[in-house]
């Protein structure tokens, strides 16, 4: 029997290599030579010898590039996006919690937007925040509120083209929200609605104390993950926007994407995905140890 | 009670019609002339229009090898999709169940990777691949994303809670590690699979970084950069545009709607483990 | 019993290899005889990409054995793409690109020069502008088939009605104070307010080749033209500032169609628009006779208008050059050029293509563009490596500036920035031709030893029986 147990390594590795070649090929070898490249002043359009240059691409990525109001718009765009399609997802999900009558159907639709491709979204977000009275949104915002909105163009506006991002982002991501916390919602006990309810607590008292509690992992999880991917947009901005109007709407990774494929400076692109990954490793990380999950060995 | 719920469902019936709104007016855009659809957008004609026509659905084929398009998605995301879920169920077997010396440090590794998100490597695997030459073809938009740290977790949590037994009996009728798993323990992870492929799916389907800065030929163009290239080629005529969008998301429109049960438990899985 | 698994069977790994084997974008399976040119386009207005289709067609009829393969690339991402494929080694034969890049590409050393390729006759049908914008360092690399025109396309009944001063030619261009008083003329009539398109829609290049003549005609630049010339102190120089300060005021008073539509023009909203040749097939249907083409306004004495355009180049490593020239020969007899010219609006590229053209000949409408090309008005972009940054640095000045930022401000940092890719380039210093194939472009120091040590390889001009001398910078 110990034999058996030893001669295990062979099959193991020869199933994990696959996966392993991969991950070292495709994932750690890039991640090192992002590092690496980061400190020489590598461009694709020279044929100059190549030199190490050691933090410059650094302090010239925080102080004259794009990256600091890239790294500004991310921030701004998770304080608002991450409560709000939360939120969004949340109620949704209560929403569709109790036997409804054509609840699938509305699940479906609510998940739609998740299975469309972000650069369609994209283009047809375009034609909606149209300019003018003519402008879809800038018509129905005119009809919601009396006459009182003035039609703007959004996405050549300084103060408006963030926040056309975020909506974009929101309208393509509740769908999954939804579904995570309908999930949770159904995974927790009706003992403990009943419980509360003999004890007299009404429908929102039995939401703060049974429903959220009961929602915290699932909770968890698509705050951090919604979060990560507030600092990953990108096909919006390039498709939309391109970072304007004065790099209003501009985010890291389409910063980097300007810098080291537009013009061609590597390594200052391969600066940025370094600063980018520590960015989210912080996140990560403080997420994780701010908000640790219930039934989680540390 | 019964005020309460008609509310309700007054309500929802409500935001469900606003927030379904975009994609209706991509639908009903797609069949109008396209100067109407910009001219239109502003009134209830862009959602009740005077007259339809297929003219939008043909002047894409004219105009771009949508066909094409096509069938670079599928062929990208079958290859991710079809070998990810080998190599990634491999390996997430080999740490769940087998007991060998790399196992922690294996473990480790790929739940180290799995914070490292796509966007820190693109670039230098952009630059690393472009300096072997390989580029601008179906292969290397597939194979960097078949190896998949999140995969090998979710399949490495399924192993872990599938019962022993079968495994077990198995190996008392003298079979070795190999055979066990592809003859017992794959047939019986029916359910892990489509939640991974799932996934690896919605993941990949809709790229667009990555094929930006990996073609240049239509004839390895994925439909989510041909989209994008399409609304920048000239004229700009957006019934075109949305006809494009629709017979884009058609298909997998129809393979939600078929298998949302499967894709609602595949993406609530990912809540749950992770 | 346990049975057989299941990938012994040799058929699924057939199945694998064909699919893996599909994967490879398949090198075309060309017979023995045909000889294959790739050729890279910009993805440009409908009528450019028809006749250029239509064009290889009739070259791939007069060459049976020839094949011509096309990839159309958006302009949006094109010098990306390009540097993306010459570091895979994957670029191709003859490759289209903005007149302004060619001086990158060839600093670069992607492009064969030319010189020994053209035909003597073709090089003295070429207008002068033409070489001298595909012109580096004494080398030929590049040739357009057509010139760009840049000049303010207008309504003349919208004029008339206004009462304004019509110019009759580039010498009678209207001052920028004598035009800011006209559009509020023009405005005060007009029903919705803005009365020019300065097509601020547009991306990149478009604002640094349509707006730097403004600078220049003040007296500023892009950046100083001397060999280790810097932009500060010629960018942001009082003239350059003023300028943009002026074009900033029209923005500002409400004057500016924000032109999102692309329309402005056309549908009648404003009588005056920024434009170029390109302009002139849409335009040209939208008002017929009543269109009219003039003259950019000048900020100083003189008026200076741009130049240059999309040019054609032959990569270093196309395997037969010599087809490759014979295609470029094709696309420049006089009737091709024509046909391009007649759908894009463009200058035509030759002096036998001028005469017999209908637009352009002394009592057409664009013979406007051939005057200002012809009689020195036109002002090339600086022909340096630098120039993609310049643009781009620009460009982002620009947009802060039409957004309200300080137009000093906005062209200093620029400047700033311009000075600084001049300074890590080292003002771009000649480099030896790489002989040793894509992969030097990662280690250039190990390409320049071993192309010093062979530079009997190296691509060199040949002597020719007439010294070449590039047409003189219209420098001012």
């Amino acid at each position: 029997m110990h034999r058996a147990r030893f001669t295990e390594a062979p099959a193991a590795w020869l199933l994990m290599t696959p996966a392993l070649v991969g991950l070292m090929l495709f994932l750690l070898l890039p991640f090192a030579l992002a590092v690496v490249l980061s400190f020489t002043n590598l461009r694709m359009a020279s044929p100059l010898p190549l030199e190490f240059v050691g933090l410059a691409n650094y302090t010239l990525a925080f102080q004259e590039t794009a990256l600091p109001r890239a790294l500004l718009n991310n921030l701004l765009f998770a304080l608002v996006v991450v409560p709000a399609q939360t939120a969004l997802g949340l109620a949704l999900a209560v929403l569709l919690d109790r036997p409804l009558r054509g609840r699938t159907v509305f699940r479906t639709l609510f998940f739609l937007p998740v299975v469309f491709p972000l650069s369609l979204i994209a283009v047809v977000w375009v034609l909606i925040f149209a300019p003018g009275p003519d402008g879809l949104l800038n018509a129905a915002l005119g009809v919601l509120s009396f006459g009182l909105w003035e039609p703007r163009d959004f996405l050549n506006d300084p103060h408006w083209a963030l926040p056309a991002v975020m909506l974009t982002s929101i309208w393509q991501g509740v769908g999954f929200q939804m579904i995570v916390l309908l999930a949770g919602l159904q995974a927790i006990p009706r003992q403990l609605y009943e419980a509360a309810a003999v004890d007299g607590a009404g429908r929102w008292r039995q939401f703060l104390h049974v429903t959220l509690p009961g929602l915290r992992n699932p909770l968890i999880f698509v705050v951090i993950v919604t979060t990560i991917l507030s600092f990953r947009v990108f096909d919006q901005v390039r498709i939309m926007t391109r970072g304007g109007p004065q790099d209003a709407s501009n985010t890291v990774i389409h910063e980097m994407v300007r810098t080291a494929f537009d013009q061609g400076h590597v390594a200052m692109g391969a600066a940025m995905s370094v600063v980018f990954f520590v960015v989210i490793l912080g996140i990560a990380l403080a997420q994780r140890r701010l908000l640790r999950q219930r039934g989680e060995v540390s | 009670m019964l005020l309460r719920a008609v509310l309700a469902y007054a309500l929802l019936l409500a935001f469900t019609l606003v927030f379904i709104a975009p994609v209706l007016f991509m639908i009903i855009g797609s069949l109008k002339p396209d100067e109407l659809v910009l001219a239109e957008a502003g009134s209830l004609r862009a959602f009740l229009p005077e007259s339809v026509s297929p003219d939008n659905y043909r002047a894409v084929f004219e105009r771009v090898p949508f066909g094409a398009y096509l069938l670079s998605s599928l062929i990208v995301n079958g290859l991710i999709v079809g070998l990810g879920l080998l190599v990634n169920a491999f390996a997430g077997y080999a740490l769940a169940r087998l007991r060998w010396w790399g196992r922690e440090a294996m473990l480790g590794l790929v739940l180290a990777v799995l914070v490292i998100p796509f966007e820190a490597i693109a670039i230098p695997l952009f630059y690393q691949l472009s300096w072997l030459g390989w580029r601008d073809d179906w292969l290397v938009q597939a194979i960097p994303f078949v190896a998949n740290p999140l995969a090998i977790f979710l399949f490495y949590s399924f192993f872990l809670g599938l019962p022993r037994e079968l495994e077990e009996a198995a190996r008392v009728d003298g079979a070795g590690v190999l055979r066990t798993f592809f003859l017992v323990v794959l047939p019986n992870a029916k359910a892990a699979f489509a939640s991974v492929a799932i996934v690896l799916f919605l993941f990949h389907w809709g790229m667009y970084l990555w094929p930006l800065l990996m073609t240049t030929s239509e004839g390895v163009r994925p439909l989510p950069l041909g989209i994008a290239n399409f609304y920048t080629l000239p004229p700009l005529q957006w019934g075109d545009i949305m006809a494009f969008g629709v017979l884009m998301v058609l298909p997998v429109l129809i393979l939600f709607v078929v298998f949302q049960r499967w894709f609602v438990r595949g993406v609530a899985s990912t809540g749950v483990k992770g | 019993m346990i049975s057989r698994l299941a990938w012994s069977d040799p058929r699924g790994w057939v199945g694998v290899a064909v699919l893996l084997l599909a994967g490879c974008a398949g090198e075309p399976g060309a017979g023995d005889s045909e000889r294959v040119l790739e050729l890279w386009a910009h993805a440009g207005r409908e009528a450019e990409r028809r006749t250029l289709e239509a064009q290889i067609r009739r070259f791939e009829a007069e060459r049976p054995e020839v094949r011509v393969e096309l990839t159309w690339i958006p302009e949006g991402s094109y010098n990306g793409q390009v540097q993306a494929a010459a570091l895979a080694g994957r670029l191709p034969d003859v490759l289209e690109f903005d007149g302004p890049y060619l001086y990158s590409y060839a600093w670069q050393g992607h492009l064969r020069p030319l010189d020994d390729l053209l035909p003597e006759a073709l090089r003295e049908d070429l207008l002068p502008s033409i070489l001298a914008q595909g012109t580096y360092r004494d080398h030929l690399y590049g040739i357009g088939t057509f010139d760009s025109g840049l000049g303010l396309w207008a309504d003349r009944d919208r004029l008339e009605e206004a009462g304004v001063r019509i110019p009759d030619g580039p010498d009678d261009a209207w001052s920028t104070a004598e035009f800011t008083t006209l559009l509020e003329t023009l405005a005060a009539i007009d029903d919705d307010g803005p009365v020019l398109d300065l097509k601020l829609n547009y991306t990149g290049e478009w604002f640094s080749y349509a707006f730097s003549p403004l600078l220049q005609s003040a007296g500023g630049d892009l950046v100083d033209r001397e060999p280790q010339g810097v932009a500060t102190g010629t960018l942001d120089s009082p003239e350059s500032v003023s300028a943009m300060r002026t074009l900033q005021s029209w923005i500002e008073r409400g004057l500016v169609d924000p032109n999102l539509d692309d329309a402005a023009f056309t549908q009648g909203r404003v009588p005056l628009a920024w434009g170029g040749h390109w302009n002139y097939p849409a335009y040209r249907d939208a008002l017929g006779e009543h269109l009219l083409l003039l003259p950019l306004p000048r900020h100083g004495d003189t008026l200076v208008t741009g130049q240059g355009s999309w040019q054609w180049g032959i990569t270093r490593n196309a395997p037969d050059p010599e087809l490759a020239m014979d295609l470029l020969a094709f696309l420049l007899r006089p009737e091709e050029v024509l046909a391009m010219s007649e759908a894009n609006g463009g200058v035509p590229a030759t002096h036998r293509a001028v005469l017999r053209s209908a637009d352009y000949g002394p009592d057409g409408p664009l013979h406007l563009f051939v005057r200002q090309l012809a009689e020195g008005y036109a002002m090339p972009r600086p022909r340096t490596p630098a120039y993609p940054v310049i643009s781009d640095a620009f460009d982002r000045a620009f947009q802060d500036i039409r957004h309200g930022a300080d137009p000093g401000e906005a062209l200093t940092e620029a400047a700033r920035r311009i000075d600084r890719e001049l300074r890590d380039n080292r003002h771009y210093p000649p480099v030896a031709a790489p002989t040793t194939g894509y992969r030097s472009a990662a280690f250039p120091a190990l390409a320049q030893t071993i192309a010093t040590e062979s530079a009997e390889g190296a691509i060199t001009a040949p002597d020719r029986q007439r010294p070449f001398v590039p047409a003189p910078d219209p420098g001012r």
